[in-house]
């Protein structure tokens, strides 16, 4: 297990490299450079010279790279991941302060699936072709078909014009001035609507999964053999079934996390939260290069860790598999 | 035995045992592929309802910009958020069924310029990714070997950038509101999954026995995997295509809702969404209209999809 | 337990398991009667798609949607299985009737030991400690012949065999001393000489635990080599039934006797093998009259009429038109109609 996962982590490296040099690359083929924001007409040239020499762009471009990912790998350092082109602060710093926003709403959304998609994925397989399964079945089509940034706007929607701003569609906490401002209660009640509006979404897609693993598992040899050992339907269904309907579900789960990490873009757009997606997309608005670039190698990291964590769980849970 | 029968008695019996055999032998009719693929195409109710509402969306996306011309861009002084009004005061047909939206611009014909849009978007979107992904995937899996294994690195290291921030980043540093580099940066980014499609296809057909009697008289690799194994292949890739529409009309309205797709001084379905949402107020219909549209697409896409492979490619059929 | 019961062990009455398709009704099994006293094998033999399983699910009642056991009595000990409550029906299930499935691959749990897999179906039925139940399922796995049982229990299934692991499902299915085992194609999918140790292992238990088996197969040799007693099926419907000397010394029905043709033999110089010509028909576009019609080499008019069931030796029934000599019926090869009808019904049996 330990050099299973010693391997596999090594073998992220290159793919974590790759990710490096693919989101390196489109910034150098912009079109346009990194100090072009300084360039006004009052600026001298000798400070766009200096500017130059301090973001390193007289070098090669192969230079520039190495440069760039060598400091990067040191995250333990203030300045490993450059400093912001708009307000100049750490770029490690700034991400490290949105995480905890981000995994606030994520880890929600994420709780929130599981505690209703589970169920309900084994409700409409146990009783199939049910009104419960086809009601379960058709919320599960139309919520999957839904993109996440129109439920977005539609939950944002109804959250503040159709029910007069019952929950707020802006930002973690009141505006400055109001009463409980940042209190845990005024935090939750910011999260109503971005949490739903994310969990509906994951809802639909979890609760498919599991109804089609359940109904797969259904059907197999060894649920006909706990039948034939007379065990009750429950039995069969929630212990011998559900266990082998489960391991599968564990992708989503690697699936679902660098969403986690990394943010939910749109829904964090959409509704202002102050995550790492909406630092990511103001980035990119503001042409953030250093912050774009570091927001691109967390949501890379996210996705290998996703799936090294995934693999994991299946060695832990599937006594089929041995690493 | 037969010396001493005449050969119109054995006549007779052939003709009797002939009779006897068609009277009663199973009469389950055969069918030709396509004729299957028909039959079990029209099977699937969804399927064929969604093909009917694609046929109505592309109409309107065709018909409707043609014939009204300029209106979904032509601000109509005083009519801002005017009511539907189906006549002009001199009688003339106006096509504004669903009234003005906040600039007084004809929300039908917009409406349909924005269809148009989004759809030759995703259409255009789907055609790069099933090229890139046909290439990609067909050299894997017929080569082989380290380039199979480079190629699928490459793929790897795709899936493991966050795909909607990297067409974020194009886009927005590659020429904003440029139609073309929304579909590039579509396209470039949504090929993995057709390539390792193809891939997986090709590896299991190049086993297969006339794939191997086509090597062994000596066919070129070229006339190999285009003439013996892309043919099989294409049920798949269709599928993926249908469903990459889908894909590819969602990314795009994302993109022009955030601001990052074609200006504002265009029509899609994603910055009709983002105008109303700056009228969340005063014009909720607004809101609905490009929704619907958008949410019938891809309903209609992933339907046709599932119905293409439930009648093309029944092997593949999944329980759902 | 219920008191000894005289009589036959299991008696299946005319049952009929129907599956209501989209396309139609398949009646997958028609009227099938049979019975199996204490501690006999009856082999039930057939093509795939006969009906064999259907009957077997039916005895265990486990015949999911679309299918419904539509008419008939399943009497087990003199008690009618198909009134029993679903509660009533678990507690016969893997206890007085226990089945093993043609697939050792694939019927038994991946996520859960051997052991506990047993150790459950006893838990189920018996009022044991889990300590008592496991220490069971351990002899059983000796029982069955696997050795270092204590090991294997706590072994999952895919660390075993495909032979270990029917040996598994049979060391299930007895733990809980059935009466009646079911065993479903046990061997077919098992290489030969695994096949033989299966087999050697049902015969061993067979004589120690005075158990009666109800044993599916396609395979003649399989029979010959356990059953008392044999029925043949065809397209749902029973066309034969004798013991086993006479089924494979004079069968009746044209359709054993193509079977038998079709075994390959060492003692007997042949040119070529015998087979059956055709398939077996479509459930949903059954032929009228004989449903062995089309395929048969004795084919005559009256045969559009449905042959009886008729005794044409002791203890031996076929549902044909030939005499029991095997000849052409008295009634006239070509009659039809409601004289045909007619004569079935004075040659056919009822049930005993």
């Amino acid at each position: 297990m330990a050099t299973y996962i010693i391997r596999r982590t090594l073998q992220s490296i290159p793919i974590l490299f790759g990710v490096a040099l693919v989101s390196f690359a489109i910034i150098q083929l912009a079109p346009g450079s990194p100090i072009d924001r300084f360039r006004t007409p009052n600026v001298r040239p000798e400070t766009l010279e200096n500017l130059i020499r301090l973001y390193g762009l007289d070098q090669p471009v192969h230079i520039q790279f190495v440069n760039w990912i060598t400091a990067f790998v040191q995250f333990w350092n203030v300045e490993a991941w450059g400093y912001s082109l708009v307000d100049g602060r750490s770029v490690r710093d700034t991400l490290v302060d949105r995480m905890p926003a981000t995994l606030l709403l994520g880890g929600t959304a994420l709780l929130v699936t599981i505690i209703f998609a589970v169920p309900i994925g084994i409700l409409a397989a146990v009783r199939q072709y049910s009104w419960a399964d086809k009601a379960i079945t058709t919320f599960a089509t139309i919520g999957y078909a839904i993109p996440s940034f129109l439920l977005g706007l539609y939950i944002a929607y109804l959250g503040t014009v159709v029910f007069r701003g019952l929950f707020p569609g802006f930002g973690m906490v009141s505006l400055p001035g109001t009463e409980g401002r940042g209190t845990p209660l005024d935090v939750a009640w910011h999260m109503v609507l971005p949490v739903t509006s994310l969990a509906i979404q994951q809802i639909a897609g979890w609760s498919r999964y599991v109804r089609a693993k359940m109904l797969e598992v259904l059907n197999q040899d060894y649920v006909r053999t706990a039948k034939a050992k007379g065990l009750s339907a429950a039995k069969v269904t929630y212990k011998h079934a559900l266990r082998n309907a489960l391991i599968p579900v564990i992708t989503l789960f690697g699936l679902t996390l660098p969403g986690l990490l990394s943010g939910a873009v749109i829904t964090e757009t959409i509704f202002s939260w102050p995550g790492l997606g909406l630092l990511g997309v103001t980035a990119v608005t503001q042409r953030d290069y250093p912050v774009v670039l570091a927001f691109v190698m967390v949501g890379g990291f996210g996705v290998v860790m996703g799936n090294l964590l995934a693999d994991i769980l299946y060695g832990v849970v599937d006594p089929r598999i041995k690493y | 035995m037969v010396s001493d029968t005449t050969a119109a008695e054995i006549e007779r019996r052939r003709a009797e045992e002939a009779e006897a055999e068609s009277a009663d032998i199973d009469r389950t009719p055969v069918r030709t592929y396509w004729q299957l693929v028909r039959q079990r195409f029209l099977q699937h109710r969804l399927a064929v309802i969604a093909v009917i509402v694609l046929v109505i969306l592309a109409s309107y996306a065709i018909i409707v910009p043609t014939v009204t011309g300029d209106a979904w861009r032509t601000t109509q002084l005083f009519r801002d958020d005017a009511p539907p009004e189906v006549f002009a005061e001199d009688g003339e047909f106006t096509f504004a069924i669903l009234g003005y939206n906040e600039y007084g611009q004809n929300l039908f014909a917009r409406l349909g310029k924005a269809t148009q849009t989004s759809l030759t978007i995703g259409l255009a979107a789907v055609i790069i990714i099933v090229v890139i992904g046909v290439f990609v995937g067909s050299i894997a899996g017929y080569v082989g070997g380290w380039v199979d294994n480079v190629l699928m690195r490459f793929v790897d290291i795709m899936l493991s950038l966050p795909g909607l921030f990297i067409i974020l980043m194009i886009t927005a540093f590659f020429g904003q509101g440029n139609v073309w580099v929304v579909v590039f940066a579509i396209g470039l980014t949504g090929w993995t999954t057709a390539a390792r499609l193809v891939r997986a296809e090709f590896l299991s057909l190049r086993e297969v026995d006339y794939v191997q009697a086509a090597r062994a008289l000596g066919a070129s690799p070229q006339r190999i995997m285009l003439r013996h194994m892309l043919p099989p292949a294409m049920a798949p890739i269709v599928v993926a295509a249908t469903l990459g529409i889908a894909d590819s009309v969602v990314v795009e309205s994302a993109l022009s809702f955030l601001g990052f797709g074609i200006g504002r001084d265009s029509a899609s379905l994603g910055t009709m969404l983002q105008n109303a949402r700056d009228y969340f107020f005063s014009g909720p219909l607004k809101v609905v209209y490009p929704g619907v549209i958008l949410i019938l697409i891809v309903l209609s896409a992933s339907f046709l999809g599932d119905g293409l492979r439930d009648a093309l490619d029944p092997r593949q059929r999944v329980e759902k | 337990m219920t008191a000894r019961h005289v009589g036959p062990l299991l008696e299946i009455k005319g049952i009929k398991t129907h599956f209501f398709t989209q396309d139609g009704v398949v009646k997958a099994v028609d009227d099938v009667t049979f019975e199996i006293g204490h501690g006999q094998t009856l082999g039930v033999v057939g093509e795939s798609g006969c009906g064999k399983s259907i009957t077997s699910l039916s005895v265990m009642r486990l015949i999911e949607r679309p299918g419904k056991i539509v008419a008939g009595e399943i009497r087990l000990n003199g008690e009618n299985l198909l009134d029993k409550t679903d509660a009533d029906m678990r507690d016969i299930r893997g206890d007085q009737v226990s089945m093993i499935f043609q697939e050792p691959m694939t019927s038994l749990n991946p996520v859960f030991t051997c052991g506990d897999q047993i150790a459950e179906a006893v838990q189920q039925h018996t009022a044991v400690s889990r300590r008592e139940a496991m220490d069971r399922a351990v002899e059983m796995l000796r029982v069955v012949g696997i050795p270092d049982p204590k090991r294997r229990a706590a072994e999952h299934p895919h660390q075993l065999s495909g032979g270990m692991r029917q040996r598994v499902m049979i060391a299930m299915a007895l733990s809980t001393d059935p009466d009646l085992l079911i065993a479903d194609e046990p061997t077919t999918a098992l290489d030969v000489t695994i096949q033989a140790q299966i087999l050697e292992v049902m015969r061993d238990l067979r004589e120690k635990n005075r158990m009666a088996i109800m044993l599916i197969t396609h395979d003649l040799g399989v029979v010959a080599e356990m059953a008392d007693e044999v029925v043949v099926m065809y397209a749902g419907k029973v066309v034969e039934r004798a013991d086993v000397r006479t089924v494979f010394g004079s069968p009746h029905h044209p359709y054993t006797q193509g079977l038998l043709l079709s075994i390959p033999r060492l003692d007997e110089r042949r040119e070529r093998l015998e087979v059956i010509k055709g398939t077996v028909p479509s459930p949903l576009n059954l032929p009228e009259g004989c449903l062995f019609k089309r395929r048969c080499p004795h084919r005559m008019r009256v045969c559009d009429t449905a042959p009886p069931y008729q005794e044409v030796g002791s203890g031996h029934f076929s549902r044909c038109w030939l005499t029991p000599a095997g000849e052409a019926p008295d009634v006239g090869a070509d009659a039809e109609g409601e004289e045909a009808q007619h004569a079935a019904e004075q040659l056919t049996v009822g049930a005993r």
